[in-house]
This record gives C-alpha cells, structure tokens and sequence, in this order.
C-alpha cells in the first residue's frame, strides 16, 4: 500500500514544490531526478511483491470496498507503470545532463510521471480519466519546451485534438457508469456482460477511439507527425516512450478486460485498421529523409501491430500486445534519444534502436515480432493466418528498408563538420540504453514471463 | 427529461464541432470548451433521476438523486476550465510571435519554416513573447 502511494505521491509532492524554483538551477534537475528514482525504486519493489503475492488493492481514504476509489496494481498495470516510469526517468536525466533550458520542465515532467503511475495503478474508471488528463495537461506543455514558434504550433495541435479524444473517453465512461452502475474497473468487468452487446458496442467504440486516437493508429494518426517531429528529443521520447503507453493500456484495459464480447465483435474491424495502419506508417515512412520524421511515421506502423496482437485476443494475443507495447517503447525512446545527439558512439546506439524495430535478432525488436507471429499462428482460420504472417513480413522487410536507408543517410556518410560532439554522459545513458535492449533480447526470460502473465490476466478478466 | 438533455447535449456538442473547424484560433478553442461542456451534460444525464438533493442529513424514506455524476461532474468542469487557460495562453503565444490568430496564416509559416529547414537554412525566428 504505502509503494502505490510512494510511486503515485512522490512525484507529485516534489512537482508541486519544484514548480516555484528555477528548473534551469542544477540542483533542482537533481531534485527532479531524486524524486523520479524514488517513484521509479517504488514501482519496481512493488512489481516484485505483485509477481509473488498477486494483485495489491487497498480504497483510498479508507472508505470501505465499493464506495471508495480502489488504487489497485495487478501484473499489467505494474508493467506499464515500471515501463513508463524507467522512460521518464531516463529523459529526465538526459536532459539534465545536456541542460534544461526552463524554469518548468522538472516540475511539469514530475507530474507527467504522477498522471502516468496513477493511470497504470488506478482500479477506477473516472480516476482513470482524472490521472489521465494530469499526464496529458503536463504534455501539452511539455511539446512546447524549448518555445520555437514550430514547437507551440505542435502543442496546440497536440492539445486541441487530443482534448477531443479526452472527451469522448469521458463521455465512454459516464455510459459505462450509466450502464454498470460502477465505476469500479473490476465490477464493470462483471456486470457489463448483463447488458448485452446492443449497448456497449458504442461505449466500445468510443473508447476504441479515444485510445486510438492516443496510440496514433491510421485514421486518426493524422495529429503524430507533425508533434513527434516538432518537439525536442527528450520530449519526443517521452511522448512515444511513455504516453503512447496510455493507449495500448488502455485498449488493454478496457478493451481486453472490461469489454472482451466487444474486442471479439469488432476484431475485423481492428484487424483491417491494424493492417492498415503497418502499410501506411511503413510507406510513409520508406519516403521521408529527416531521422525524426521517419521514425514518426514508423511509430504510426509499430501502433499496428499492438492492435493486431490485441485483436488477436486470447492470452496469446494479450501476452504479444503487452511484449510488443514494452518493446516498442524501448525502441522508440532510445530512437528519439540518439537522434538529438551527435558524436562518436551516438550512430551505433541508433543502428541498434533501428535494427531493434525492424526485428533484427540480437536486438529486443526480435521478441515482439516473435510473439507477434505466434499470435497469428493460433487464429483459427488459415487464411486469416497466411495474410497475417505476410503482413508483418511485409512491414518488417518494409521497416528494414527506412532503417537501413536513414542509418546510411546520417550515419555512414562523411559529414561536413557539424559542430563539437555531444556530453559524453549523455551518449554514454544512450549506450547504456542500448546495451539494455540487445541484453533484453539475449536473456528474455523476465520479459516473456511477466507479459505472458499479464496476458492471461487480460485474458481471465471475467 | 432523458430527451431534453439528449437533444441539449447534441446541440451544445454540435455549435462546439462547428467552432473547432473554424480558422480563427479563439473560436477553436470555444468549440473545444464548449464540447468539453456537452461532456459534462452528458456526465449528469448518465445518472439522472428525480429525488430529492443528496445533502447530509438524508431524508428517510425518501429517494435521493445520484450524487455520484455530481461529483465526477464538478470533477470534470475543474480540468475543462484549467485545460481552457492552457490553450488560451498557447493562442496567446501563437499571436505574440506571428501577430495573427488565423490559422491558415500561422500554417502558412509553418511551411516556409519547413522549406527554409529543406533548403538547409536556419529557421527565421520571429519576435519571441512571454518568458523564456
């Protein structure tokens, strides 16, 4: 109990006071670090103490069970919370390392991380939604750091469509309350079978939408480019690192968890958007130059794949979404890391970050598509199978080719001098970053274990 | 009753979509402020009933509207407005560096920044307000 209130609370308390200091001081970044470890020291005890004793719940408040808010850390949330947590972390001490430029970022990036770890630990839908707009509201900001005029055009963008996927999230929320009579996660789970499909299957698209809309799957990815490439390096880790994550929880939650019938009944539906979503963000991606860019779109592509794995469903398929969403957002952090710095050592750490997304072996990348390919091998139809597995063929040979092509473009060819190189701690938290990812993918016990385990609670939700 | 807010709710949801699609940068966010308000119509009505206010000390005996919707109503009016000022000052700021708020303006110089970027020169930096 006392490790959700330290890996929610901490952070939080720290933001609030930090938020009246100058960020651009030293020893407020160390602060900020300080409170981020602790958060992040807390997440992983608890996730140890979740693997061995089973899910941890208490009622905030002390009201009893049923009328409180239940902050409750089972095997997924945990997941996530450590996964976001450990992304922030390493943004945060990347930039302090390369030098924060405003008064706010280690405030508003603490409060980001307090939204984060509540949304993952929260067992209540509107706390959901509550936690949800803390992390959101800090981001908007947060795509303005650094106040180039491209860079608030990105955060209004950010914030307008987005408060737009918010709303309709709420508006799911309030007809799941409407139908359920709870907002308690578990006990909708239970009575939402009651109310047959006729009206949950517009609570469920709804909710599609709205975690669509965060993820940046095809139709509605049209907000992504334009912000991942907008804002600064960190911001953009954690943007596709550790935001990104609401969305594949979120389908995994409410999707998976809350309304199972539904995924089943609209699994075409999502297989042919996933599909879609892999060509496109793949085709895009082969056309842009800039590293930025192309990995914006390859972002678009890698949210196809978390939607095919989810519609797969089954604990198969749960397990595959949570390894790839992990996955993915490794990739994607040490991707938008590496390509803010320069200097020796800078272009392996990115050839690895790519190679790790196009599913080279060694790398992490590997494991997803993997278990991507075993949740295709168990649909039942052959045919459904056979498109499946050219497909993600398809967008890998595809991802290989942008990869390879920007690799070569920024990294092989003689550059005319560009200026000194990089903190050589800041390329030396990127090698470490990378070594973490081609170590995940020599020695994937824990990794296999803790998804397959949060894929069969997806899966046994009632 | 459940019709009535339907219909307000559609109507409120609707002026806000109309405004969102507008080219002037304060009316998008009225429209977003505006749809966020049909939310909260929509909160109330998905626990609406006739009974008396749920003000302790209950009466006995007598039904007691939901206070719950209530509650997560007041909840979600408390981050619309904090989410308007936020957007409010970013309009802001858009207008102290281009002097305009129309949109296309703004999307305007957003491509003659990504031209000058293609052509390998340095973005133009406009005047720059507020604090750093």
């Amino acid at each position: 109990m006392i490790l959700i209130s330290l890996a929610i609370g901490v952070t939080w308390v720290f933001g609030t006071v930090l938020a009246m200091l100058d960020g651009r001081r030293t020893y407020v970044g160390l602060l900020a670090l300080g409170a981020m470890g602790t958060s992040l020291v807390s997440g992983v005890l608890l996730g140890v103490r979740v693997l061995q004793e089973g899910t941890v719940e208490f009622v905030a408040g002390g009201w009893p069970l049923g009328l409180g808010i239940a902050l409750r850390a089972d095997v997924l949330g945990v997941t996530f919370a450590v996964l976001s947590c450990g992304v922030v972390f390493v943004s945060l001490l990347y930039e302090v390392i390369l030098g924060i430029r405003s008064r706010t970022f280690p405030a508003l990036v603490l409060f980001l991380n307090t939204g984060l770890v509540g949304i993952f630990l929260t067992g209540d839908m509107f706390n959901f939604y509550v936690f949800f707009e803390i992390a959101m509201t800090a981001a908007y900001v947060l795509t303005a750091y650094r106040e180039h005029d491209y860079q608030v055009r990105a955060a209004f963008i950010f914030a307008i469509v987005n408060l737009l996927g918010s709303v309709i999230f709420v508006i799911a929320v309030a007809a799941l309350y409407h139908v359920t009579g709870t907002l308690d996660m578990a006990l909708a789970a239970e009575r939402v079978t009651e109310a047959g499909i006729n009206p949950t299957i517009v609570i469920a698209v709804a909710i599609f939408v709205a975690f669509g809309l965060k993820l940046g799957l095809f139709p509605f990815h049209f907000w992504l480019p334009a912000v991942y490439v907008g804002s600064h390096a960190s911001v953009a880790a954690i943007l596709s690192g550790a935001l990104a994550n609401i969305g594949s929880y979120g389908l995994l939650r409410f999707g998976g968890y809350i309304l199972p019938e539904q995924l089943a009944f609209g699994a075409p539906v999502l297989l042919v958007l996933g599909s879609a979503s892999i060509v496109y963000g793949a085709h895009q991606a082969v056309a842009r130059r800039s590293p930025v860019e192309v990995m914006a779109y390859s972002a678009i592509g890698q949210a196809g794949y978390i939607l095919i794995a989810i519609a797969i469903a089954g604990p198969i398929g749960f397990a595959a979404g949570v390894l790839y969403a992990v996955v993915n957002s490794l990739n994607k952090t040490l991707v938008f890391l590496a390509t803010g710095l320069r200097g020796w050592m800078v272009g392996a750490a990115f050839a690895i970050a790519a190679f790790s997304i196009a599913g080279v072996p060694p790398a992490v990348g590997f494991l997803g598509k993997l278990a991507l390919f075993r949740a295709a091998l168990s649909l039942d139809s052959l045919a459904g199978t056979v498109t499946l597995v050219a497909l993600i063929f398809l967008g890998g040979a595809l991802s290989f080719v942008y990869s390879f092509q920007i690799y070569q473009s920024v990294y092989l060819k003689p550059s005319p001098e560009e200026g000194k190189p990089s903190p050589l701690a800041a390329r030396l938290l990127v090698v470490v970053l990378a070594a973490l990812l081609v170590g995940l993918g020599l020695y994937p016990e824990p990794l296999l274990y803790v998804s397959e385990r949060a894929g069969a609670l997806v899966a046994g939700g009632p | 009753m459940t019709f009535i807010i339907s219909l307000a709710v559609s109507i409120v949801f609707g002026a806000g979509a109309y405004l969102v699609l507008q080219r002037n940068l304060i009316r998008v966010v009225i429209g977003v402020i505006l749809i966020s308000n049909a939310a909260n119509l929509f909160i109330v009505a998905a626990g609406i009933m006739r009974g008396r206010p749920p003000i302790y000390p209950l009466p006995e005996g007598q039904v007691v509207s939901d206070p719950l919707v209530q509650a997560m109503a007041l909840t979600a009016i408390v981050i619309g407005s904090s989410v308007a000022a936020l957007l409010l000052a970013l309009s802001y700021r858009l207008y102290t560096s281009h002097s305009t708020i129309d949109i296309e303006d703004i999307s305007r110089a957003e491509a003659e920044d990504a031209e000058a970027l293609d052509r390998g020169e340095p973005i133009r930096r406009r005047r720059r307000g507020g604090g750093a």
